[in-house]
This record gives structure tokens, sequence and C-alpha cells, in this order.
């Protein structure tokens, strides 16, 4: 035996390796079917990985401080060597991890993924976009630029809404009377420990609650129901060599539309890196346009939508609570798109126009015309889930498929 | 298909597979190899950090006869003694208690090889800093201080290190060579700059 | 482009007081971040005409602008004490936040105006702070009689010389003014963003790279997926 091996033997009788192995990764069976869409839930943990690293380099000469914060970003991207290249990832990369994320909810939103048995997986992912819209905008915070300071502000300013105790929980969060150095310092607290490692522990939940039940697959049939002599599904391949290496293709083209973004346009005319957070944060001046990041941008636009503070506030929090309960919504006896009827998939097409429409709308100034669109496109969007228990279950599908289409 | 076909198929599939995989292997090895660079480059001085450890330069005009001068370079104590005549003529007399007499170990440029460990003599450039455990050693250029034999020097408190007015270190202390010398040189008779000579600054 | 003139336009609008209607279109510039020399001349004039008010703090330790004189030491750090109430920006990020066409536009559109406490005012910043330091090598600038503005053609939007003629020449001919100051601007871009030319020299690096690799992982996943494919090729 090769000393190599005997170690691995050594601790693979301490420690399950070999179980691990078969169980999550050579044993782990996934349908065969698999498409364009499965690739982002792979890509999201690579992000992951990327915003770790990066953000571990760049908190070594970050200043968490109102005084050193908007200097230390200076002094990383111009004194530390490579220091802007790490900079320039850890944007892109917060950028690129909503368009991963988004395109994977959007995945199991037509697949039905969150059906019955992965309503638990489901409401571990929700809880994970969560997490990471609070980790973006405490990290948006720390540049300590003109939108950091009053983006934070008017978020911050949300929680003065809530009757009686609002102006309370307000100065609570903030940790003084107005945005200040208090604020930025939790906000480095929170962005660089506590909310990633919520973060990697709900990963872990959602990873575990998902091999738990096995993958969804683009027909939405269930491919444990047809099992072979040895016990594995007839349409089901093992993980590994057929996604672990099918992803690491994958993840290639994204790395190259990731690089083309980080080395060629890493500002993104203005939607990544902003004109104004160029600006160091200027208490007694606001600036002219204040608007979340494009990601924030849908719910930022249902909030403006209704004239009324709290009442915006609420239509905001319903709009994310009601993809919560998505999977007790959809009353149809079938999970994926391909065999549901006209109504669903009009009802889809709605609400990616509507969602795509409050996230264009969330960006520009506010006119009357865009108001009423907004006002227009919210309505679609609650329609969208409010209207799902009667269209999924009356419309007509169509007959499912034997076994899995390729 | 013939088995035989089938089989001979099998062997090209499997020899691809191992070519593909090593390669890949070998083009992403190079790649990681590559990505790690600024992550590790990264942890180098930045270029504050490196203008702070730039030269410093050091005005001796007013110093007093036997008058110590500290100033810091690179986060390090640097003393500028000005020598009298008597305290160079206390060298000479120290060679059978010192460790390094002739300065044989590297602790100084080739200029300060010599007597004195400096280059004019009377002005005394060291970095003061113990070679035990990194003290900084005590001035005690009073004669009988330290003990009455004492001829004057240097004592570390930490561990009771002895050294002589070149910064040479005595025998039976805890301390193993003299004093360092940094890199220095004249500008004039005026000033002279730490951490740069005739072949260069010294690199960080 | 758009958001740039959204924010022009906003600001423009929220200007404390306006003199006069403002409605002028930015300049295109045309600045090479390739060209070193370009670069090093407009810091030496930043060194020359612009240091006595403007810092640029983030530069502190950047070769080209130590090298054209520009360092720590001789800028106006604290100027707390600053006639007409407003502190000069420091301009090491200008060039990210207003655009470089701003800029050029900016420094083209002096003009003298009685009524100012610096005797100049600015199209594009209506009552303007800034004096007219360029005056000296654009020559004096007037706004432009009526008979100029009527010269407009229809849908071409107003450019500042649309608006302003020379009344007195400076030590530069237009020509070599707008090549100073494209100079400037394009040292103003570098000086925001002095990594730029690495930038895209490692992005084609590394995208090169990753073209290679890619083509090597995509053979090696269709070798292994053979397997699949035989084995459900009778399925569709």
């Amino acid at each position: 035996m090769t000393k190599k091996n005997s170690l691995f033997t050594w601790i693979a009788a301490r420690f399950p390796v070999r179980e691990f192995t078969k169980q999550h990764i050579t044993g782990y069976y996934a349908p065969r079917n698999f498409n364009f869409w499965y690739y982002f839930g792979s890509f999201s943990l690579l992000v992951l990985l990327n915003q770790i690293i990066t953000g571990i380099w760049l908190a070594m000469e970050y200043v968490p401080t109102a005084d050193g914060a908007f200097a230390s970003v200076q002094h990383i991207m111009r004194d530390v060597r490579y220091g802007w290249l790490l900079r320039f990832m850890h944007t892109t990369g917060a950028s690129a991890f909503f368009v991963v994320v988004y395109l994977h909810m959007y995945r199991g939103l037509i697949y039905g993924s969150y059906k019955k048995p992965r309503e638990l997986l489901w409401l571990i992912g929700m809880l994970i976009y969560m997490t990471l819209l609070l980790e973006a905008f405490t990290g948006y915070v720390l540049p300590w630029g003109q939108m950091s300071y009053w983006g934070a502000a008017v978020i911050t300013s949300f929680a003065s809404a809530i009757p009686y105790l609002g102006k309370f929980i307000m100065v609570w969060l903030r940790g003084d009377f107005t945005i200040s150095g208090v604020t930025l310092h939790r906000f480095f607290s929170l962005h660089v420990i506590a909310v990633p490692l919520v973060i990697l522990a709900l990963v872990f939940l959602h990873l575990t609650a998902l091999h738990y039940v096995g993958s969804n697959n683009p027909d939405g049939i269930d491919i444990k129901e047809k099992k072979d002599r040895a016990g594995h599904p007839l349409d089901g391949i093992p993980f590994h060599p057929y996604y672990t290496l099918k992803d690491f293709m994958g993840a290639i083209v994204f790395l190259i539309i990731f690089s083309i973004i980080l080395f060629f346009a890493p500002k993104m005319g203005g939607f990544f890196l902003e004109p104004d957070n160029y600006l160091p944060a200027n208490p007694l001046q606001t600036p002219e346009h204040i608007a979340p990041v494009w990601y924030m941008t849908p719910f930022y636009a249902i909030l403006r939508a209704i004239p009324n503070k709290f009442l915006g506030l609420v239509a905001m929090a319903a709009a994310i609570a009601l993809m919560f309960v998505l999977p007790w919504l959809d009353r149809s006896p079938v999970r994926s798109i391909r065999y549901k009827g006209m109504l669903s998939k009009i009802a889809i097409v709605i609400f990616v126009v509507s969602f795509i429409g409050l996230g264009y709308l969330g960006i520009q100034p506010v006119s009357p015309l865009r108001s009423a669109m907004a006002q227009l496109f919210a309505a679609s969007y609650f329609l969208f889930f409010l209207t799902m228990p009667f269209y999924t279950k009356y419309e007509k599908n169509k007959p499912l498929p034997d076994r899995v289409t390729a | 298909m013939t088995t035989k076909e089938q089989e001979e198929d099998e062997v090209i599939d499997a020899a691809r597979r191992c070519f593909l995989r090593r390669a890949t292997t070998v083009v992403g090895g190079i790649g990681a190899a590559a990505a790690s660079v600024p992550f590790i480059s990264y942890w180098l001085p930045s270029a504050d950090t490196e203008a702070a450890a730039a030269p410093v330069k050091v005005n001796i005009s007013a110093l007093e006869p036997k008058q110590q001068l500290t100033v810091s370079w690179r986060g390090q104590p640097i003393w500028i003694i000005r020598r009298t005549q008597d305290m160079l003529d206390t060298l000479t007399q120290l060679t059978a208690q010192l460790r390094d007499p002739d300065s044989l170990e590297d602790q100084q440029p080739i200029y300060a090889k010599n007597i004195y460990r400096a280059i004019k003599p009377e002005y005394y450039v060291a970095i003061g800093v113990c070679t035990h455990l990194g003290c900084i050693p005590n001035y005690r250029p009073d004669v009988g201080g330290i003990s009455p034999d004492w001829l004057g020097g240097f004592y570390c408190p930490c561990h009771g290190s002895r050294y002589d007015l070149s910064g040479r270190v005595y025998k039976g202390v805890p301390a193993p060579l003299n004093l360092k010398i940094p890199r220095y040189m004249y500008l004039s008779e005026q000033e002279i700059v730490i951490g740069e000579d005739k072949e260069g600054v010294e690199s960080t | 482009m758009m958001k740039y003139l959204i924010f022009i336009l906003l600001f423009l609008i929220n200007s404390i007081v306006v003199a006069e209607e403002v409605n002028i279109a930015l300049e295109k510039v045309h600045i090479n971040l390739r060209d070193k020399h370009s670069i090093e001349r407009g810091a030496k004039f930043f060194a020359t005409n612009c240091m006595a008010c403007h810092t640029l703090v983030y530069l502190r330790y950047n070769k080209i602008a130590h090298q054209a004189g520009i360092t720590y030491e001789k800028m106006p750090i604290n100027v707390k004490s600053w006639p007409y109430g407003i502190t000069p920006p420091d301009l090491s990020l200008e060039a990210n936040v207003r655009g470089v066409d701003w800029i050029y536009t900016y420094l083209h559109s002096f003009y003298v105006d009685p009524a100012r406490p610096t005797g100049v005012n600015n199209l594009l910043v209506p009552n303007t702070a800034m004096g007219g330091i360029l005056a000296a090598y654009q020559g004096q600038q007037i706004l432009a009689s009526d008979t100029r503005q009527s010269r407009l053609i229809f849908g071409h939007e107003p450019q500042w010389y649309d608006k302003l003629e020379l009344k007195s020449s400076g030590s530069m001919t237009p020509q070599e003014f707008d090549s100073a100051i494209t100079d400037v601007v394009n040292f103003l871009a570098y000086a925001a963003d002095p990594y730029h030319n690495e930038q895209i020299k490692i992005g084609y690096w590394v995208i090169g790279f990753l073209f290679i690799l890619f083509v090597l992982a995509y053979f090696l996943k269709k070798a292994y997926w053979k397997d699949i494919h035989k084995k459900y090729q009778d399925k569709k």
C-alpha cells in the first residue's frame, strides 16, 4: 500500500469519507434530463466561494470607521497589489450572485421544484434569498460613499413606519440618532461574519434537504418511482462524474462571462458601481437620485408604487411573503410548466414581465406615467400569486410522460 | 457493431478520457496557480507601506559630544551617537572580553567592518535592538556605571547583555551577536541617510 | 450616457440660483488611456494650474503624479477658509463621479460675467465658485450674441461653443486649448482608475485562457456523457 493510500485508509477508518462520497457524490442519482436551468445552483455555490474569499482578503485592508472607510477602499484600489482586482471580483460577484440566484429561483418556479416534498427546500431557499439581500445591503454601506450612506438612511428609515415602536427600532438598528460610524461599524460585523455564517448554515441545510428528497427535473415527474434491479432510478445518473463534469464545463462558460464583465465593464455603466458612490458620504447633502442597487429595485418599485408610507412597506413585505407561501398557492396536480395548462403559462409570462418591468421602473426617477406602470406591474405581480390557487386548480393540464424526456 | 469493434471503441474511449482528464487537470492547475497570484501578491507591502519604509534622512549637525539621537526607520530605533576620542580609545582595550571583536559575523555592511563599526569613527550608527531577544539596550557611556571595570557601552536591561561603544557584544552574556549596523551613508557633513548607501536602497 | 445626462439635468434644475436657462449638451472628448505622454502632459498641466486649489489625495503614492510634481506636501489639504463659501473638491475620483465629457465641457464653458464675485460664470454649472483660471490659455469668452444663437440647426443640441464666443484670445489657439484640456481630462481619467490598462491586459489573458480550458472541459464532458447517450438512445 502506498503512503498516500494508507493515510486515506487511516482517515476513512475515523471519518465517513467513503460513505459521504457514496451517498452524496458518486452514489447520488440525479435525473438525466437536467437542462440549462440546472446550472445555477452550482453557480451560486461558486459565486458564494468567490465572495467569501475575496471578502476575506478585502477585510484585511478595509477600515470600518466613518473617517477611514472611503479612503481604505481607495487604498485597496490603488496601493495594495491587485487590490483593484479583488475589489472588482467582489462587486461583480455581488451582482453575479443575484443574477444566478434569480435564475435559480426561476428554475424552481417553472419546474415546480417547490412542490411536495420540496416545500421545506423552497422555504430554506427563500431564507437564503432574504439573507443574501441583507448581506448585499450591509455590504453596500461599507465603502461609505454617498449612495452607501443615503441608501442606509432610506432603508433603515423603513423601520420608523412600524406603529408605536418604529422610531425606537430605527434608532436601535442604527445605534445612533442618524446613520453614522456606529452604524457602519456594526454593519461591518454583520456583513463580514454574522450574515455569512447564517448563509453558510442555510446553504448546508438547503443541500441536506435537497439530497434527502432528491432533485426534481424539467418534466416534474418523480424518477424514484421506477427503479432498476440495483435500486437506482431508471432515469437517474450518478452525480459524479456526469454532473460534476457538466457543471465544471458550465462553470467555465460562466467564468468567461463573469470575466468579460470584471475586466471590461466592472462599473456596468453605473449599475454595479454608481457614480455617486465615488463621492465620500456627506450627511448634509442628499444625492439627486437615490435608488437601491438593481437587484433590489423590483421591491423598491412596489414600495414606491403605493402612495402611503406604511402601506407601501406592507406591500413590499407582502411581495416577498407571497414567494414564501408559493408551495401552498400552487394547487396544480402537475409540477412542471411543460405539462401545466395555458393559464399557468400565461401567468408565468405576465409574472416575468412584471418583475422585470418593476425592476426597470425602480431604477428610474418618478414620473406620473412610471408610477401608473409600477402600480399596474405591482398588481399583476400580486395577482400572479393570489389567483394561482384558482388557475392551477381549474386549468386543463397535459398528460405526464411515463419516463423523463431528454 | 461486433463485440470486437465495441471493445476497440471502449479502449479508445478510455484512452481519450484519460488524456482529456490529464490535459484538463494540467491546464486547470495552471489556471489555479495563476489565479492564486493576486491573492498572494495582495499580502506584499502596499505602496504606502513601502513609502513608509523609505530611507530616513537625519541631520546630525546639532549632535553634542557623547549625545545619543534616536530616529525610527522601518519601525526600528536607529541610534546615532557622537563619540569622543576617549570613548574611541576604549575600543582597543576590550578585545579579549568580546565574542566577535573583529566583526566577522554578518551584522554590518562592509564599510562598518572595522573597530569603529562605522564610516566615520566620530559618529556611531546602529540599530538599537538587542541581538538576544529584541529589547532596546540602554546607552551607558558612564565609566564604572554597570560594574567597576565598565568602560562605557550599552547594557540591555532585559537579560543583562552588554555591548561596547561600537556595539560589539561581550562574552558571557545571552546575546550572541554584535549590534546590527544598517546601511547608511553621508549626504553631507551634516546629513546622513539611513537605509540607503552607494549600492542602493535596502530592499523591503 | 443617459444616466449622466439625467444626473446633470436634475443637478442643474436643483441649482440654488439659476442665472439663466442652461441647456447645453456635453461635448464628447476622445481620450486614450494608453497614451502615456498625454497623461503625463495632463499631470503637468494639473500641477501647474490646478494644484493650488484642488487636491488629489488618493494619488499620494502614484508614480506619474509624483513625477509631474504633484506631491502630497504641496497639496492645499486644509482649505477651510476659502473665498466664495465652497471648498474646491478633491479631484482624484472626479472622472468617475461626473464623467470625462462633463469635465471637458465644464472646462470649456467659462465666460466673463461681471455679476459674479469671481468675475466669471459657467454654462454647465451656473454660478460656479471656480474662477477663470483657464482664461489665460483659452482666452476670455462671453455669451454669444443672438445672431450667433439663431444659427443653431434645428434638432442639434446646443453645445458650449454655440452659446459662447471668444472676446480676447489667450496663449493657446482653440485647438491647442482643446488638446491641453484633453490631456488634463485624460490624466483625471487615469487618476480615477490608474489600474485600468493592467485591468484590460489581464482581462485578455484570463478570457483567452478560459476559452482553452473550456475546449478541454467540453470534450471531457462529452467523452463521459457518451455513455449516457448510448444508454438512453432509444428513449427521447
